[in-house]
């Protein structure tokens, strides 16, 4: 919203106080200054009225002219000049040396290609007036006399501040609005513009036998017009149309322009209809019917629909209520009488009428925050009047008011110590009832210090005794409020456990040298499908999504980072190993999605750096224990995930054959880990091998309290530990065996000593075993709790062993 | 003797000694051998040859030290390696490091830690409800015009957002949500900062991402007072951009706060943007109808709320220019942080 200072000084008088200090004042009142700027001539010195007397090419360019000007000062000055707009004998603006140009440059007597340029004659940007920089500002007509300012002809500048109007504070889209708070702010006087009926109504109950409203849409609560006859359309005066000007509307002519600047001054949007084209004299306010169309003003033709309000009259709509007019009914040239709508709608329907249609207004905008359904009849009155004055009509009939007040005033019971107690400091009653009147609220005091404050309808967003605290502070001010020691609580909870976990998980990659990285969460329906397959990517679509790359939302932090590798290897930043944490999404059995808390890892299985001392490469297993650590942060230990191939047809990033996956029996704790699909890597751009894991919790992960460890006595008598090696099929993992052998050697042992570990130290394939065969080495650790194991007990058992494996596993024991 | 001390330089190995010490000492060996010539020597001379040979003794053990020295040091030498030149550099020199976000995220929440307020966490799949219409902003408010919401098929089903009846799932506009979340899973007194990652339905440019990460701070008890909001945010100011750091807190319009404030700046020493006021956050008092959306009585307790953006207070902090770089993760740019 622009305002006006000049404009605003109409309702407050502001002469006393500066303009910078009026845009510091305005955000400390919550009306935020986007931009101050500058309408009309600012104060220029040595800037005066000339007149070109004559003027020739200039000899050295095909685009200056040389000139001669008078100032009236008697002396001839020889001025070059660019412009082609000009013809001997035009009165122009000269600045003359001396002169400073609104945007600092000082005009200066030069050489212009050997001729002597004895000032410059200037365009309308260059005074900062306005736009126009097609040619010299011709004054010619105005017949101004030489040598006098420029400044003397031109009206005062003005300092224009765009102000973003807060969503509750619909009343500030108008002057009245923001002279009211500054009014209210600097201790000064608010003069009303209006009052009540214009002076050339006709008396008593006239009756209006021009036009008939009628009220049809639950939109429209209250509905005033006004008829005036024999207009006379032609511009509006100068001073309207620099107001207009001034708040960036375009004078359009004077009935218009009254509607506009009447909004502009209360707030309140008002129409004006030519009254011959208002088909059997009849205005009803409807419903559109499906299939009505309607031309707007602005030429764009509109598909109306029932959920949209108009305004008709007995044949066709003429107007979407509250947003924009149409063709068929505005103002013309033509126009002789003229009907003025002011009304109220409901705030809500407009909004979605106005992005139903698309269309957002001057009008929209206000009625979207509530208009003062008060200010109907003053605004209607108030237009009505001013076309009288300005276009020359006479008012026929009486005002045509139909339907009621939506709201109105309202009182709301506070006392001085509610006020007192939100706020947290000690302020006198009389202060805080000086800041109610100063804005306008009336205050009647209840003894104590109770009152009762009434609250005009032109606040809608003040109903409650907190918003009259909001209202006391904004006016008040905020600087005053003092500090104080904070009193922080004796015993304040702990952190989510899922940020704990986040930050002992990177500080453990962080620790092993990954950098960290933040990836988008939103990616496309391709890259997921590439990745985690065409399943995933379907359960994870956003229903609005703004662009196609950015349709989905990500269920692994993996591609993000190898988009991140890639970026860095083309930078030559030299990547070697980087990580993520953050909230995956994943369709879990019954297709709910889960927001799952993940950390993700990539490392290039060779650096690129060059080293003079080679480092061994990072595998599948460093990877695998790297996953086993984060999810032992989350206090998940090892023994409790189960590790299985990776199901890489369903989950492509993954390389066939080298890749795992692994969960916990609760499901609550996924670990995906192995090397990258080479061929998705080489898509990516990355050629070199790359090791990875990600680990996914549920918030389940994070139910369960962690037990206190109980202590448990050990054994103070040695181990006894034997080596079996056992032949299978090269597709049986080792695991599996591994579980067959603790539970045959726990069988052997028949609890007289404890199989204490079982550890695969070797596997070997070649040499001495059949084809797609290989041998598993096992180291078997046995101990007792209670002595020293001999020989012959421990060799008893491992002769069971070796018998009973055989057929506990299918194996052959190696000898 | 000197046939012992001769050989002496070329025993290099632990075995080598060995066979020289047997050639010597061994029962075959040569001082052996003259040990046992004493027995035949007359009485007289007895003493002068044990004499003797003991001297010879002696001097081989010495002998046999010295090798045995030296051989246990070239087997150190070996199992060692070369001596190591301190400046060459290390394979494994790469850092890790924290994500410039992460470290100004954990540099807040410790500020306000220490002022009683712990991390609490709630759901980036939210939904309409804990959203907006929880937070005083029902669905034709205006408010809803300022966020641009990312929505989910309306069939969605979010195992990690309980619903609160039968509203829609979106991507959270603001960590705001987390207020609800917090206030229905604890009853008052509570102290929470929220910190989480947000969405908008907005284009990427050098000032706007499509998701960014904010710090929701909650603090409901009984008397919390304007007062103690100007406090907290104050010494929070204080603590991020140093003492010199001036505040203000200008009216603005939130529909969860009431009143509500946008937090300003003016720092000395921020390079272009020194001895400005700029935006760092909103805030203001909770809204009693928050507190009833969530079953709190606003006439027994109030409370303050604030939302602040974690890029903002980064880039102001480093002196960053772009949003964008937060997402590139260029380590030419994370290395700079660490």
């Amino acid at each position: 919203m622009k305002i006006s200072l000049q404009w605003l000084n109409k309702y407050v008088d502001l002469s006393d106080i500066s303009a910078e200090k009026i845009a510091d004042a305005l955000p400390m009142i919550g009306l935020e200054v986007e931009e101050i700027s500058t309408a009309g001539l600012i104060p220029l010195k040595n800037i005066v009225i000339g007149k070109i007397l004559s003027f020739v090419p200039h000899a050295n360019s095909d685009h200056l002219s040389v000139c001669r000007v008078d100032v009236g000062d008697g002396n001839m000055r020889q001025i070059v000049c660019g412009a082609k707009n000009f013809k001997a004998n035009d009165i122009v603006p000269v600045a003359l040396p001396g002169a400073i140009m609104p945007g600092g440059f000082e005009i200066k007597e030069a050489k212009m290609r050997g001729e002597v340029s004895q000032g410059m004659m200037c365009s309308g940007r260059e005074l900062g007036l306005n736009d126009d920089h097609a040619g010299l500002l011709i004054l010619t007509e105005r017949n101004l006399p030489l040598g006098t300012p420029i400044n003397d002809h031109f009206p005062k500048a003005d300092t224009v501040f765009d102000i973003s109007i807060t969503a509750n504070r619909g009343d500030c889209l108008s002057h009245i609005g923001v002279a009211r708070d500054l009014a209210a702010f600097f201790g000064k006087q608010l003069k009303n513009p209006v009052a009540g009926v214009p002076r050339n109504a006709p008396d008593g109950n006239a009756k209006n036998e021009f036009l008939e409203v009628a009220i049809e849409s639950p939109v429209c609560s209250l509905y005033n017009a006004w008829t005036v006859r024999g207009v006379k359309i032609a511009p509006s005066p100068e001073w309207m149309q620099r107001d207009l000007f001034a708040v960036g509307l375009r004078p359009i002519n004077n009935v218009v322009d009254i509607t506009n600047w009447v909004m502009m001054e209360l707030g309140s949007p008002l129409h004006a209809f030519d009254a011959g084209t208002i088909g059997g004299n009849t205005i009803r306010i409807r419903q559109a019917k499906a299939g009505e169309k309607l031309k707007l003003l602005d030429g764009k033709e509109c598909e109306l629909s029932p959920d949209i309000c108009v305004i008709a009259d007995n044949e066709k709509p003429m107007v979407v209520a509250g947003v924009m007019g149409g063709e068929n009914s505005g103002v013309s040239d033509a126009t002789q009488n003229v009907v003025i709508e002011a009304a109220w709608f409901d705030p809500g329907s407009i909004r979605k009428t106005s992005r139903h249609i698309g269309v957002s207004t001057d009008s929209s905008t206000r009625y979207t925050r509530d208009v003062d359904p008060t200010l109907v009849a003053v605004a209607g009155a108030r237009a009505a009047q001013l076309v009288c004055e300005l276009a020359g009509g006479k008012i026929e009939g009486r005002q045509i008011s139909v339907g009621k007040l939506p709201r109105a005033d309202r009182a709301i019971e506070i006392s001085g110590d509610f006020v007192r107690a939100r706020c947290g400091y000690d302020v006198a009653d009389a202060a805080i009832i000086d800041v109610f009147k100063r804005l306008g609220f009336s205050v009647e005091e209840k003894g104590g210090s109770a009152w009762s404050v009434f609250v005009p309808a032109f606040r809608p967003d003040v109903d409650r005794p907190i918003d009259l605290v909001e209202e006391f502070v904004r006016i008040y001010g905020t600087t005053t409020i003092p500090s104080a020691a904070i009193a922080a609580p004796v015993a304040p909870a702990d952190d989510a456990p899922t940020a704990k976990f986040a930050r002992k998980a990177a500080s453990l990659l962080v620790g092993q040298g990954f950098a960290e990285c933040v990836n988008y969460t939103l990616r496309s329906f391709a890259e997921i499908k590439k990745c985690h397959g065409e399943k995933m990517a379907t359960a994870l679509s956003l229903a609005n999504p703004l662009t196609s790359d950015q349709s989905h939302v990500r269920p692994s932090l993996l591609p993000g980072l190898l988009d991140s590798l890639k970026l860095n290897l083309a930078n030559h930043a030299e990547p070697r190993r980087l990580f993520e944490i953050g909230h995956v999404f994943r369709p879990d059995r019954t297709g709910a999605i889960r927001e799952i808390i993940a950390v993700a890892f990539v490392i290039l299985a060779a650096p690129t750096t060059r080293t003079w001392k080679p480092r061994e490469k990072a595998d599948f297993f460093f990877a695998k224990k790297l996953c086993l650590d984060i999810a032992a942060q989350a206090g998940i230990a090892e023994q409790r995930m189960v590790f299985a191939a990776a199901n890489c047809a369903e989950t492509p990033i993954w390389q066939e054959g080298r890749a795992a996956k692994a969960t916990d029996r609760a499901r609550a704790l996924e670990i995906e880990t192995g090397l990258i699909d080479a061929k998705h890597a080489l898509e990516c751009g990355i050629k070199e091998t790359i090791v990875a894991g990600e680990i996914l919790l549920t918030q389940d992960a994070f139910k369960t309290t962690a037990k206190r460890a109980r202590f448990k006595a050990f054994s103070a008598f040695p181990p006894v530990s034997r080596d079996i090696a056992l032949v299978v099929d090269e597709n049986v993992p080792a695991g599996e065996i591994a579980d067959r052998l603790r539970a045959t050697a726990n069988k052997a042992t028949a609890k007289r000593f404890v199989v204490e570990k079982i550890n695969c130290f070797d596997v070997y394939r070649g040499k001495g075993l059949p084809e797609g065969k290989k041998s598993l080495a096992f180291e078997i650790v046995f101990r007792s709790e209670t002595k020293t194991l001999t020989d012959e007990e421990v060799g008893n058992v491992f002769s069971k062993i070796l018998t009973d494996i055989e057929r506990a596993a299918n194996c052959t024991v190696r000898r | 003797m000197s046939e012992v001390k001769a050989a002496v330089a070329s025993i290099k190995t632990r075995p080598e000694f060995e066979v020289f010490k047997a050639k010597i000492s061994g029962s075959n060996g040569l001082l052996t051998a003259v040990k046992k010539t004493i027995g035949k020597l007359p009485q007289a001379e007895k003493p002068a040859a044990g004499k003797l040979i003991n001297r010879a003794k002696q001097q081989v053990e010495e002998v046999f030290a010295e090798i045995l020295a030296r051989i246990e040091k070239s087997e150190l030498a070996a199992k060692l390696g070369e001596p190591i030149d301190p400046t060459l550099p290390s394979p494994d020199d790469f850092a890790g490091m924290r994500h410039p976000l992460s470290q100004i995220r954990e540099e807040m929440c410790g500020i306000f830690h220490r002022l009683g307020f712990t991390v609490a966490e709630g759901p980036e799949l939210e939904t309409e409800w804990f959203c907006f219409d929880a937070l005083n902003t029902p669905a034709n408010h205006p408010a809803r015009d300022m966020q641009d919401t990312l929505f989910f098929p309306a069939d969605t089903i979010a195992a990690d957002a309980p619903k609160h009846a039968d509203e829609a799932y979106l991507l959270r506009s603001h960590t705001s949500s987390v207020q609800i979340r917090a206030m229905l899973a604890t009853k008052p007194p509570l102290r929470v900062v929220a910190p989480g990652r947000c969405f908008r339905r907005d284009t990427v440019d050098a000032t706007h991402s499509a998701n960014f990460h904010q710090i929701e701070g909650l603090w409901v008890d009984e008397n919390v007072t304007l007062r103690d909001l100007k406090s907290v945010l104050d010494f929070f100011v204080r603590e991020v951009f140093g003492h010199a750091a001036e505040t203000r807190l200008r009216p603005s319009f939130f529909p969860f706060t009431e009143p509500s404030f946008e937090m300003d700046i003016r720092v000395p020493n921020l390079g272009a943007l020194s001895n400005r006021w700029l935006e760092i956050m909103g805030c203001g008092l909770v809204d009693p109808k928050v507190f009833e959306n969530v079953g709190i009585d606003p006439e027994k307790w109030s409370g303050l709320a604030f939302g602040i953006g974690i890029e903002r207070i980064a880039m102001l902090v480093h002196g960053i220019d772009d949003i964008r770089h937060f997402y590139a993760n260029d380590l030419r740019f994370l290395r700079q942080f660490a």
